[in-house]
């Protein structure tokens, strides 16, 4: 039995009250001043003690009734929970959740939360059932409501588990035990979740609610927060070119998260699983520092690096993997008339500027254009030539290959009629040169193209007069990115295919206005070409638990099928059904044409950092979410979901039968008082 | 001002009589007696007459019959007629109330204590006796004599001033002060004798009777309570003696009836014993009006005038 308001058994105290006045009426009586008491005492004596046992009834009562009304005040109710306690236990449906995240094997966490496994397990009646699922960022159950008599096997299950490379995630785990006990049969249902509830691994509420008669019990395994902790949360990979060859400065960013600071320690640059660098490595206590390694030279694709920061409680996050390849430039071929640069001079200058990507520019003349220049071409620009239609169907063929084709209208461009490839047609020419020239005014900021350009003082494309442009009349199923001022569109841009086709309807070069001569010339150039040809940065890493998506696995060549991962583990790529992987380890993934005699890619497979702190949270907050009540289910009947309003006014009840008892205790107190006062 | 109606089956037809309590109110003795005596002698019809003294009062037209002796011959020269001098009546008598202001007087359970009740009755009494031309005098005692107005014709607003002052104070005794005052009240006159007698009756009228040695009328009046009387309490209390302090637990519904008939033996035999020494004798509640009081003592100098 509890009660909703003890507090009011502060009122007990008012149980003192008629004893008091039993005590001081008896010690002070009534004085009444007489003028003289010469005839009341010739009056015979007659005592009134004689009716001090009635008294003594009545202060009882008294008693009794006011410990009812206090009692009833403090609002006693049954627990449900006792009463189930009391009703007997059946078999028990009992599910670990062993968390088995990397953070896990931070000091001797893994040991101890193996053993509290173990002793859940040996806690199973002979009736019960046990499972025992293993999670981290996902859940994997280890072994499914297996019979008491099996407890060896559920203790191997937990004896073979290890602390993976994973993020702790307390949503997916909760789900798979609702589920577990769901289908369970069994009158009890007990979920019991080991782990180090690390404040990183609960976002809310995330829907993991358990179902109705589950508790849930957490067994933290916490208090060794003082163990070292450093972990590489990140690096950057600053580029640059020396002596024509690609290199590679590696800086590091170390995390000390512990509250002890670090000194002392060495920081190791490796490449190609050789020790390249080390450096002195102090960090103070809750506090990070960057440590940048002497440029490394690119030798070829696929260089593997890592950054090691020694050994301490927790060393999974001590390893940082990383993967870099010489940045491969991006073919553009530019039709001119001229066979000289004379028209694509500006073009093909501000092409030849970049590192990321670099940009390899071959100029040729519209009948030059050979089918190799195509295969290896990502962007093809047609600088204000015409295009006879022979050369219009090959150029629709390579951008509904995915390849990308700018075209630049002056006053010379044309187009085949019966090659539709164009986003626009060509219309007579404009001539701005007399009054104000023309602006390009509205832009789609939205669109790639304009991105960079975005935010205020980023490039102003209206500083450049465009003194001639063609009309061109926009087809239904296209976007129109920019617009002059006088409303006609500037540049369009239609996907065919895989590819894309962007029409600029005024030149390149200086013929029709001075657009090259302007700051956003060359980032507008830059950007265009990077847009046409889906040009995008391969990163250096992953993080567990991301997936290999389909781009890294198609931009390999020849095309990967077999995944190596750094368990040594062959994995198929057509055998997991799709194209897309889950790295589940840290390390480097090696992904193998389908003989498996060369590689074809190698991805970097980091933990998640956010793993590294090991701030931990209040267990009964996900243990209320789950449950619905802070005590894990025990009270309203065991259930997930709060008791209805009958249900809690039921057992709370008591309450109004103990004041009755005691207004009729007062009642009969006042019919005894009077008896005795007649008496 | 409320005056209330008489229910006194001794009343005078006619007067009208004042509520104790609502006298008490008034708190100027002078005010009191005056509309009291007032009252009752309104009712009366009487008027004060005019006698034989040497306080000149007034002259009058001779008509026949009127003793020559008394004619102003002094005027019938200035004036050439006939002129009777009247003078203010005096009728030679001591008029004192001795009053008991022992602590027990100092009680009432009506609003009005036993005290108030004598204060008041001495102001009426002295003034109806001033009025009849009477010299008053006042004593007030309690174990011994506390204050001592003699007899006079001018003690009038005296006696009034010393009972507005009057506080009760010690245990009362009638024994000492009473035989002291009899030596000293040589002259005849009426005496009052005001008070609770918390005495057995022997030892009151031992008291008294010693007053009436030198010719004195004496009139007594017995104040109680009515509380004292009838002993109206409920409540298991302890009595407290106003007098020694006493205490004494008392439950009032068992000894009520007891009580009851031991103040009445008292006051049967206080009746009988004053009654055996010529002394008159009269109970007083203080819840009733006062003219009980002063109608008996009118009959007791009308007796007295007769017996002149």
């Amino acid at each position: 039995m509890s009660f909703l308001a003890p507090l009011f058994f502060a009122a007990l105290a008012a149980l003192s009250i008629p004893v008091l006045i039993h005590l001081i009426q008896r010690e002070k009586k009534q004085v009444v001043r007489f003028p003289s008491l010469m005839f009341v005492q010739r009056v015979p004596y007659k005592s009134v003690r004689r009716r001090r046992i009635h008294n003594w009834l009545l202060l009882f009562v008294r008693l009794t009734a006011l410990a009812l009304i206090v009692l009833a005040f403090a609002r006693p109710f049954l627990r449900r929970d006792d009463l189930n306690v009391a009703v007997g236990s059946g078999a028990r449906e009992v599910v670990v959740l062993l968390d088995s995240s990397y953070s896990m094997g931070y000091g001797d966490r893994w040991e101890r939360a193996r053993a509290a496994a173990y002793d859940a397990i040996d806690g199973l009646g002979p009736d019960d059932r046990g499972s025992v699922v293993l999670f981290s960022s996902g859940a994997e159950i280890a072994m499914r409501s297996a019979a008491a008599g099996e407890r060896q096997r559920l203790r191997a299950a937990i004896a073979d588990a290890r602390p993976t490379a994973g993020a702790t995630r307390f949503a997916p785990a909760l789900k798979v035990a609702g589920s577990i006990v769901a289908e369970s049969t069994l009158p009890r249902r007990d979920v019991i979740i080991i782990s180090d509830f690390q404040r990183g691994g609960w976002r809310g509420e995330e829907g993991a609610r358990l179902p109705e008669r589950t508790t849930l019990t957490p067994v933290a395994q916490t208090g060794d927060a003082d163990l070292p902790n450093v972990s590489v949360t990140a690096v950057s990979l600053a580029r640059s070119t020396f002596s024509g060859q690609e290199r590679v400065a590696v800086t590091a960013v170390v995390n000390n998260r512990s509250t002890r600071s670090l000194t002392g320690g060495q920081l190791a640059l490796e490449i190609g699983g050789r020790s390249i660098q080390t450096e002195r490595l102090a960090v103070d206590a809750n506090a990070s520092t960057s440590v940048t390694f002497a440029p490394v030279t690119l030798a070829g694709s696929f260089m593997r690096g890592t950054v090691r920061a020694g050994t301490d409680a927790l060393g999974t996050d001590n390893v940082f993997h990383f993967v870099v390849s010489p940045v491969q430039p991006l073919r553009v071929i530019v039709l001119d008339r001229g066979g000289t640069a004379g028209g694509a001079l500006y073009l093909t200058r501000a092409l030849s500027i970049g590192d990321a990507p670099r940009f390899e520019t071959a100029v040729r003349q519209p009948d030059a254009l050979s089918d190799e220049d195509l295969r290896r071409a990502s962007v093809v620009v047609i600088n204000d030539v015409a295009v006879p239609a022979a050369l219009g169907r090959r150029l629709q063929r390579f951008v509904e290959a995915g390849g990308g084709l700018f075209v630049a209208t002056g006053s010379r461009a044309t187009w085949a009629q019966d090659v539709d490839l164009l986003p626009a047609t060509l219309q007579a020419p404009v001539d701005r040169t007399r009054g104000d020239a023309a602006r390009v005014g509205a832009l789609e900021f939205g669109h790639p193209v304009f991105e960079p350009f975005r935010t205020p003082r980023s490039g102003d494309f209206a500083a450049a007069r465009i003194y001639g442009y063609r009309t061109v009349t926009p087809a239904a199923d296209v976007d129109v990115l920019a617009r002059f001022d006088g409303g006609a569109p500037a540049l369009v841009e239609r996907r065919v295919g895989t590819g894309r086709v962007l029409l600029w309807a005024s030149s390149l070069d200086l013929a029709w206005g001075d657009f090259p001569l302007k700051p956003v010339y060359l980032p507008f150039v830059h950007q265009a070409a990077r847009y046409l040809a889906a040009y995008s940065e391969p990163a250096p890493w992953l993080t567990v638990g991301q997936v290999l998506d389909a781009s890294v696995v198609a931009a390999s060549q020849p095309p990967s099928s077999v995944v190596l991962t750094p368990s040594g583990r062959r994995v198929g790529l057509d055998e997991e059904g799709a194209e897309v992987f889950e790295l589940t380890e840290q390390g480097f993934y090696e992904l193998r044409s389908r003989t498996g005699d060369s590689v074809t890619a190698v991805v970097a497979s980091n933990v998640d950092t956010a793993e590294s702190d090991l701030t931990a949270m209040d267990p009964k907050e996900i243990v209320a979410a789950a449950t619905g009540g802070p005590d894990g289910g025990r009270q309203a009947g065991g259930s997930g979901l709060p008791p209805t309003r009958e249900a809690q006014e039921r057992s709370q009840r008591l309450w109004w039968y103990l004041l009755c008892v005691g207004i009729l205790l007062l009642g009969a107190d006042t019919l005894i008082s009077n008896r005795l006062s007649k008496a | 001002m409320s005056l209330l109606a008489s229910h006194n089956p001794s009343a005078i037809p006619g007067a009208r009589f004042m509520d104790p309590v609502v006298l008490a109110r008034i708190g100027n003795l002078s005010l009191v007696s005056r509309a009291v005596v007032d009252g009752f002698i309104n009712g009366l019809h009487k008027a004060p007459y005019f006698g034989a003294s040497v306080d000149f009062a007034e002259h009058r037209g001779y008509v026949p019959g009127d003793d020559i002796r008394r004619v102003d011959w002094r005027l019938w020269a200035r004036t050439d007629r006939y002129y009777v001098k009247e003078y203010e009546a005096e009728s030679n008598m001591n008029f004192s109330v001795l009053m008991d202001v022992s602590k027990s007087m100092d009680y009432g359970s009506i609003g009005i204590t036993k005290l108030d009740y004598a204060r008041i009755l001495t102001a009426c009494l002295t003034n109806l006796a001033h009025h009849q031309r009477d010299r008053v005098g006042f004593v007030a005692f309690d174990q011994d004599v506390v204050e001592h107005v003699p007899p006079s014709a001018k003690h009038m607003e005296t006696v009034l001033h010393v009972l507005d002052r009057l506080k009760p104070g010690r245990p009362g005794s009638l024994r000492g002060p009473l035989h002291k005052l009899a030596e000293h009240f040589g002259r005849r006159g009426v005496l009052v004798v005001i008070s609770d007698f918390y005495e057995d009756p022997e030892t009151v009228v031992d008291a008294v009777t010693p007053l009436r040695f030198r010719g004195n009328d004496i009139i007594v009046f017995h104040v109680l309570d009515p509380a004292e009387l009838e002993f109206g309490f409920s409540n298991a209390s302890a009595f407290e003696d106003l007098e020694s302090g006493d205490q004494l637990p008392v439950v009032p519904e068992a000894m009520r009836k007891e009580y009851v008939s031991l103040v009445r033996a008292h006051v049967d035999a206080l009746q009988q014993r004053f009654s055996e020494v010529r002394v008159d004798y009269t109970l007083l509640d203080t819840s009733k009006p006062l003219d009980h009081a002063l109608f008996k003592y009118l009959s007791s100098r009308e007796k007295k005038l007769r017996l002149r």
